[in-house]
């Protein structure tokens, strides 16, 4: 008997201890560490920096597409830094834009506008997110054409895993719209925080840069749709612009944020990329004051190691930018032309300035805002004075550079010497514009390249790199990332039926010539 | 689980273990060493560009010289045999000392070791402590406890850096120059100002000498096994158990990133570049378990039945930071850190199960087990955590019953049917997650202002259910001639349903992959183990037992829709694997050339480089189809020598470890064009037209990694080798039993003795750094070479 009863004890005790066999297993499978929601503003702020500060590989495809087929940095080296050097597709530098913009900024923004936008205390911040969608957008499709746009970041949310693409078309339409009308409902009356990174939560701020980013839409449309480009130009300029470098978009980069193109440049390619020829040629022959800024030599160099002081010079008129076309081993044969001791011998892109490790990075800038206003006027789309706004470009351009470092300031009588020399002259408007756009665009590369694209202006020259796979005289886009052949092939081979071969020659709708 | 070895109950028992084993590092690479080091068909005449890691230079002439990293002149000759030259000897010496003691009402076992290993890279050591006690006491007639504790207490110092870039020594040994001189490496590791001394332009191949002598990691675990259980004898059929144990270790882990290492930025001013990482994990796992057992013997037939429940609690955390810069020049702290990054992570898992069991006999031929279980997992969806699971086994012996030929002295059939369930997903899969930045970022007016946001890019899944298995098997086992012969056949089917998986998505989705319950799986084959005994002489004897087995799968059904075919579940470089419907598992997908209608390669007019198809193929599967072993033991008098032979068949594999050789000109196809200079592809342009244009011969076989064409180094990953020979003998009978020492064996044991047949190039198709179980079939970062074991064991009984 006594047996028994210490047999039931054991059973009821067992029974206790597995009593409801799953209570407490929700709480258990709670997650008491990472919170559940955050506040959208927090996670706007995410979206606005991941849009620059790409860690690791990520800047490489600016590094060795876009700065390389708008003539500005290059690269003699081949194999994993191939690009835009060589004219060639290759396919470990074409996903980054596509990977950091989708799983960092737009999955981040898809949250904040799904927070915001039945929120009727974040009507602001709803409608920065929809600036800032615009602008991610924008980068996205001018890299790649055609891609997901309305069913995109919406893995969670919606449970959407495979995006249909959109045409490029009705991205910009939309994109339009959605300028017009988030600047236009941005209001410094209502609830605005100043946790905002960006402005800290200053809405007339937002509202410029809304404009901007507007016009800067519109004016992509120049080729393709005037009409459209027109209507859009003369919303944006209503709806007011940016009017001093004050208004500028920028992400302060910091000793813990870093710039992580100076990153890249500072330590595994510290001795790989250089400024080219055809970017220090313009500057030097206009006595642009802003080389002296952007350009340093180690004169007499043999290594990477030889490149620091003593001979380091920011003198222009020794700066010397590679010759485009070459490889690391071809590019021996222009040593004796250019009078230098090695490939370790041409000028490079300052880390010391504009490429400091915490050097900022402009999203939008006055400076862009006034040269877009420029060609807007030329082009009879709204009125003012273009010779007036294509010199305000100039000169704020020129004063921004005190912002990377005191070095590289530009004194205001050097300014008004260039801008005085370099009038807006009839018949060259466009060209002259757009030139000065592309060095006033310097180290954003998604924009350089775009404006290069669709206004054709600086006037370069084919890269005669003899190895060169495109069929015309630049690459006009970038392939899909080979993720989307495993991932999402249906949407996929729509877009390529809708838009052409998935390579590096297809053009893109605005960009049809 | 850990069982309890109980003591010995005839007196105090010693007993000494003494093994020592020797590591040789196994070369399997065939490289050319016909053209050295340089780039685009020129050998380094300056010290830069440094071109250690491509061998794309001049055919070696007899007295040629070349200018190295080093700025010095050393000879252009092969350097061959550069695992010999790298890789040291490694080492084991383990030694282990066992008391035990027992009488009528207890016993106890008491066990002490020591491991110490010198691994092949010269600066690896791991040693391991370990004490095992185990012990069981009769408290009455009918109460019992019992216990057993194990602690050890590891030590891995500089363990090597395998599958990454930076600081990974055998992808540097693997890639280097085939005419670089280790000396030059190892007398030029530091430049004067104390900074790495370069040696390639492809700053993350660095100098191995500069790895193992600037990189340092600790990795040191603590671990407390133990359990504690008390069996109630209630009466003669009855007993009630109940048992607690736990695992527990704690581990402690630092490493760093030297200063000065050249791919890492300079510090801002004021600070010394590098990183420091310092992180403890700790981990239990506690079980409760009790069980009442009944036992009947009525005539002829038995019942043994049981009833168990168990409740399994499982934690983990992980605190962690990482410092980057420094204030003071070599003290690697998280004090003396500039930039701060902590990171802390906890996972709490529950599994909860009752299960019974009932075995059935009549006399000793028919046997019929059944049981069910019930599992509640804590990971799952709440109305789908719960699963209840069935099993049910027969068997009969039939040489019993029937009468067989005189030569079958034994025959059994047995067939079964069981089922399982299982939760294979980490805690908190269920919902989406944010994170916090770890550091605040300035708005426009300088105040530090919070960033965070989503911080996964897995989709999670609140729905998830238990995946369930279900398994028949059927089988005969036979003996014959008076067991000499033994056979042993079963044939098994299985259906998986629901497993588990993190299926990749769109990453325009925001995420990368989603976690889904991916339908189902069947996985069919045949199992034999054949034993013979040829010779059975006093002093002769030969054995061989002979397993192996057949396997075949299929995927049957991926998600819930009927367009739901295909998923990928792993890969890179242009190597992945996916789950498709309709072929066995792990389907194994590359690149492959660009071909016309009649099959020939199409190359690019302008740049004579080979192009790629669009979309990956399907190239083979990674699971092998055939895998066994052969063992043959002889006894001779006493000395025993013992033969394994072991194979795996029937899988596919991409070597991806030959794309690093063949972009860093090592390997033999980048013979090919070499004496002329250029490579003209043999094929067709875009035109249709035959191809004649010249290539640079570094950018052409650059291509196949650049595009990820793996089309070449797909390769049968099947093997033979002999994978064990020893030889023992023990000298137990020549000592006389009164003697102190009551037993000697000596055993020599030699471990992967010799590959017979691979078709991988330049690698052994078992070594490979796969990143994950979903990675099996895809390898490209080289491991740590395999290495051939010799070892000596001795064991005295005292």
């Amino acid at each position: 008997m006594k047996r028994i009863k210490l047999l039931l004890s054991v059973l009821i005790l067992s029974g206790f201890m597995l009593q409801g066999c799953e209570k407490g297993f929700d709480d258990l499978n709670t997650n008491r560490v990472d919170p559940v929601s955050l506040d959208p503003q927090f996670v706007m702020n995410k979206g606005i920096m991941d849009a620059t500060y790409r860690d690791n590989f990520a800047t490489l495809q600016t590094l060795c597409y876009d700065f390389g087929i708008v003539q500005q940095v290059i690269t003699p080296f081949g194999s994993s830094l191939s690009g835009g050097n060589y004219n060639i597709f290759n396919p470990g530098n074409t996903t980054q834009v596509w990977t950091t913009y989708y799983q960092s900024v737009i999955k981040q923004l898809a949250y904040v506008i799904d927070k915001t936008k039945a929120d009727a205390t974040k009507t602001n911040l709803y409608n920065e997110a929809r600036i800032w969608k615009a602008y991610a957008f924008m980068i996205l499709t001018d890299t790649y054409g055609d891609v997901p746009y309305t069913e995109a970041g919406k893995g969670f949310l919606e449970g959407i895993s495979k995006p249909k693409y959109d045409k490029q078309e009705l991205i910009y339409k939309d994109i339009l719209k959605e300028l017009d009308e988030a600047s236009a409902a941005l209001d410094a009356a209502k609830n605005t925080s100043s946790s905002d990174i960006l402005y800290g939560g200053n809405i007339p701020k937002w509202k410029k840069l809304g404009n901007s980013l507007l016009l800067r839409a519109a004016m992509r449309l120049s080729k393709v749709d005037p009409a459209t480009a027109a209507t859009y130009v003369k919303k944006a300029v209503a709806g007011g612009l940016m009017q001093s470098n004050a208004d500028n978009s920028i992400l302060r980069h910091t000793s813990l944020y870093q710039n992580w193109i100076a990153v890249h440049l500072t330590a595994r390619e510290k001795a790989n990329f250089y400024l080219a020829k055809p970017f220090v040629d313009y500057l030097k022959n206009n006595n642009d004051p802003r080389l002296g800024s952007i350009a340093y030599r180690h004169v007499g160099a043999k290594s990477g190691a030889d490149q620091a002081a003593p001979r380091t010079t920011t003198d222009p008129a020794v700066q010397l930018g590679m010759p485009m076309g070459f490889d690391d081993v071809s590019i021996k044969n222009t040593f004796a032309t250019y009078g230098v001791a090695s490939l370790y011998d041409y000028s490079q892109v300052n880390l010391n300035t504009i490429l400091k490790t915490d050097a900022p990075e402009y999203h939008v800038t006055y400076a862009q805002t006034q040269l877009l206003l420029a060609e807007a006027i030329f082009r009879g789309w709204t009125t003012g004075d273009a010779g007036a706004a294509y010199k305000a470009g100039i000169t704020a351009h020129m004063q921004q550079m005190a912002e990377y470092d005191s070095k590289a300031a530009i004194a205001a009588d050097k300014i008004l010497t260039y801008v005085t020399a370099n009038a807006l002259v009839a018949g060259k408007e466009l060209e002259q514009i757009n030139s000065q756009y592309w060095v006033a665009s310097f180290i954003n590369g998604f924009e350089t390249l775009a404006n290069f694209r669709r206004s054709g202006f600086p006037a370069l020259t084919k890269n005669p790199y003899p190895g060169s796979e495109i069929k015309g005289n630049f690459i006009n886009r970038l392939p899909y990332p080979d993720s989307e052949t495993i991932t999402n092939q249906e949407n996929l081979n729509a877009a390529i039926a809708n838009q052409g071969a998935n390579d590096i020659n297809t053009r893109f709708w605005w960009n049809k010539p | 689980m850990v069982t309890t070895k109980k003591g010995s109950s005839k007196g105090i028992g010693v007993e000494f273990n003494s093994n020592y084993t020797t590591d040789e590092a196994l070369d399997f690479t065939d490289f050319q060493y016909e053209y050295g080091q340089g780039e685009r068909g020129v050998r380094p005449t300056t010290a830069y560009p440094q071109s250690g890691v491509w061998s794309f230079g001049e055919k070696f002439q007899p007295g040629m010289r070349q200018v190295l990293f080093d700025g010095e002149d050393w000879p252009y000759e092969p350097v061959r045999n550069r695992y010999k030259q790298f890789y040291s000897l490694g080492t084991n010496l383990t030694n282990t000392v066992t008391l035990s003691n027992g009488n009528e009402n207890g016993s106890f076992r008491l066990s002490i070791a020591n491991s110490d290993n010198q691994g092949i890279l010269p600066n690896n050591t791991f040693n391991k402590k370990t004490i095992n006690l185990g012990f069981n006491q009769n408290i009455n007639k009918a109460l019992t406890v019992q216990g057993n504790v194990n602690y050890s207490n590891e030590y891995n110092k500089n363990p090597p850096q395998v599958n990454t870039q930076d600081m990974a020594i055998p992808t540097v040994i693997y890639t280097l120059a085939n005419s670089m001189p280790f000396a030059a490496m190892e007398q030029n590791q530091l430049m004067p100002n104390g900074n790495e001394f370069v040696m390639a332009r492809f700053l993350v191949r660095n100098n191995p000498y500069f790895s193992l002598n600037q990189r340092f990691e600790n990795i040191k675990r603590d671990r407390v096994v133990g359990n504690v259980s008390f069996r109630y004898q209630i009466n003669s059929w009855l007993y009630a158990q109940g048992r607690v144990s736990q695992d527990y270790y704690s581990r402690y882990q630092d490493y760093n990133i030297p200063n000065g290492y050249a791919p890492i930025p300079a510090a801002p001013t004021g600070f010394i570049n590098g990183s420091y990482t310092q992180d403890v994990r700790n981990f239990r796992e506690r079980n409760y378990d009790f069980l009442i057992g009944a036992t009947k013997k009525i005539r002829d037939f038995g019942v043994d039945m049981t009833l168990g429940g168990n409740q399994m609690y499982r934690k983990t955390e992980y605190n962690s930071v990482t410092v980057q810069d420094f204030v003071q020049p070599g003290l690697f702290t998280i004090m003396n850190g500039r930039a701060k990054d902590p990171l802390y992570a906890k996972a709490e898992r529950g599994v909860n199960s009752l299960y019974g069991a009932a075995d059935f006999s009549y006399k000793s031929f028919l046997f019929l087990n059944v049981t069910a279980r019930n599992d509640w997992f804590s990971t799952l969806a709440a109305d789908a955590r719960s699963i209840l699971y069935p099993s049910v086994t027969g068997s009969f012996i039939f040489s019993e019953k029937i009468k067989l030929p005189s030569w079958i002295n034994y025959g059994k059939i047995r067939a079964a049917y069981a089922e399982v369930g299982d939760d294979n997903v980490a805690p908190y899969s269920n919902a989406l997650y944010f994170g916090v930045n770890n550091n605040l970022f300035p708005n426009p007016s300088g105040a530090s202002v919070p960033v965070g946001g989503i911080n996964t890019t897995l989709v999670p899944n609140p729905a998830l259910r238990p995946l369930r298995v279900a398994e028949s098997e059927v089988g005969i086992e036979l003996k014959m001639f008076k067991s000499r012969v033994g056979l042993d056949i079963s044939y098994f089917y299985k259906v998986t349903n629901d497993q588990i998986l993190a299926a990749q998505i769109s990453d325009a989705s925001g995420f990368t992959n989603k976690l889904i319950n991916i339908g189902e799986s069947m996985n069919k084959g045949l199992e034999m183990q054949l034993t013979l005994s040829p010779i059975r002489a006093k002093n002769f004897k030969w054995d061989i037992n002979l397993n192996t087995s057949y396997n075949t799968s299929e995927v049957l059904k991926l998600g819930s829709a009927a367009s739901d075919t295909v998923i990928s579940v792993g890969g890179g470089g242009g190597r992945t694997i996916k789950q498709v419907v309709g072929l066995p598992i792990g389907a194994l997908y590359t690149f492959l050339y660009k071909r016309d209608a009649f099959g020939n390669k199409v190359f690019d007019k302008a740049s004579g480089r080979p192009l790629r198809n669009d979309v990956p193929a399907y190239v083979g599967n990674i699971l092998p189809k055939y895998f066994g072993g052969i063992t043959n033991t002889f006894t001779l008098y006493g000395v025993e020598v013992s033969t394994l032979i072991d194979f795996r068949l029937g899988a596919k594999m991409i070597a991806g470890s030959n794309m690093n050789a063949l972009r860093h000109g090592l390997h033999k196809m980048t013979l090919d064009g070499r004496a002329e200079g250029y490579v003209i592809g043999k094929g067709v342009n875009q035109d249709g037209g035959v191809n004649t244009t010249k290539s640079d011969i570094q950018p052409f076989y650059e291509t196949p990694n650049v595009l990820g064409v793996n089309e070449d180094f797909v390769f049968n990953a099947g093997f033979w080798k002999l994978r064990q020979v020893s030889i023992g003998y023990d000298f137990t009978k020549h000592i006389s039993k009164a003697k102190f020492i009551k037993g000697i064996k000596a055993n020599l044991v030699a471990n992967n003795v010799l590959i017979l047949k691979k078709w991988t190039e330049n690698m052994d198709p078992e070594n490979v750094a796969n990143i994950s179980d979903n990675e099996t079939g895809l390898d490209f970062w080289t491991p740590l070479p395999p290495t051939r074991s010799v070892g000596f064991n001795l064991n005295i009984k005292f």
